[in-house]
């Protein structure tokens, strides 16, 4: 494993992760390459992916239990603002989201014209392999946040986010599962936060179809975002 | 009085006895949960109440009243468990996350980061 120098930058890329130790290496090094400080949340998994970054210049912390990708978002969060960063970026652990990606998500936070900017596969011009069963679940996702928040994006749940300091600061993200994505929606309409839609390439790999959401957990979504709204 | 009713009182006491010992100070639970225990009896020994009151409501039979309400109380009792398991999740969350931050190792070392 190659040697990498920890410079100090005020951009942050959160990671997330549960049981991806096939691919957490590799996505690691892509963004250490461009110089991002990385915070790794282990969200509980079994074995613990603290082997495989330990060489790395990276933070790395863990939960303890499995409580989902929206709470170790915002464990990741949490832990960013202790460093002071300028910028927060979220990334997944599974290898599908693209490192070129990041600057042109960046730009409309360096340009003060958002204060969150979300990616989007549906802007993008570049042909994906999307599944089509994914497609139409995106499109009815989409809506719901809709009937839910009054805000409509193009693409509903998109793990490559960025956040300045501002949104960083007022975002909370209490829904612990995979309705954390339509949460963020909220609480960008709450906080009356400027947002942009960025395209961005996602890569649908074998491992990262197997590693994602089935339809199934669409239904869960929307069953939690209900009780979200219920008991809030 | 017939078999079903001695079994369902039987059923009845039992909880009461239950609840009892369990909510001792809490008074206005106390105070529902013996309302309750008086309906129970009172339909248990008198089924024929639960007709009257059907008719009164509009339903046919006292049976499909009492199913009805089994229905609503059921729906309640859900809707309470999951605000209660949400708030616990909150709290459970609150635990792990405190405890990830807390032994948060840094880029240079594997020395805690945080104070």
């Amino acid at each position: 494993m190659p040697e990498f120098k920890h410079t100090v930058s005020k951009r942050v890329v959160v990671i997330p992760a549960y049981n991806e130790s096939p691919v957490l290496t590799l996505v690691v090094k892509s963004l250490l390459e461009k110089e991002y400080s990385i915070i790794i949340v282990d969200d509980g998994s079994d074995p613990p992916l603290y082997s495989h970054v330990q060489n790395m210049p990276v933070y790395f912390l863990r939960h303890r239990a499995n409580l989902g990708q929206g709470a170790a978002l915002q464990t990741g969060f949490d832990f960013a603002k202790k460093l002071n960063p300028d910028l927060v970026i979220s990334f997944d652990a599974d290898g599908q989201h693209d490192v070129t990606c990041i600057p042109s998500l960046i730009e409309p936070l360096l340009n003060n014209e958002a204060d969150v900017a979300l990616g989007s596969r549906f802007l993008s011009t570049e042909k994906t392999n999307m599944p089509f069963t994914k497609k139409i679940l995106l499109q009815i996702a989409r809506g719901v946040n809709y009937l839910f928040s009054g805000l409509l994006l193009s693409d509903a749940h998109n793990g490559l986010r960025a956040f300045n300091r501002v949104a960083l600061d007022k975002i909370t993200i209490t829904e612990n599962r995979m309705a954390h994505a339509s949460e963020i929606i909220f609480e960008i309409k709450k906080h009356g936060l400027r947002f942009k839609e960025i395209a961005v390439t996602i890569a649908y790999t074998d491992y990262s179809k197997k590693k994602g959401q089935s339809s199934w957990d669409s239904i869960k979504i929307l069953f939690d975002l209900i009780l979200h709204k219920l008991f809030k | 009085m017939s078999g079903i009713q001695l079994v369902l009182l039987t059923g009845v006491a039992f909880i009461c006895l239950y609840f009892v010992i369990q909510l001792k100070k809490k008074l206005l639970d106390l105070v529902l949960l013996l309302a309750l225990i008086a309906a129970a009896v009172l339909f248990i020994l008198w089924p024929d109440i639960t007709t009257k009151l059907a008719q009164k409501l509009g339903v046919g039979r006292g049976a499909d009243l009492v199913f009805y309400t089994s229905i609503l109380i059921f729906w309640f009792v859900v809707l309470k468990l999951y605000a209660r398991i949400r708030q616990l999740e909150k709290s459970f969350t609150q635990i792990i996350r405190e405890d990830a931050l807390k032994k948060a190792s840094g880029p240079s070392s594997n020395e805690p980061v945080s104070k």
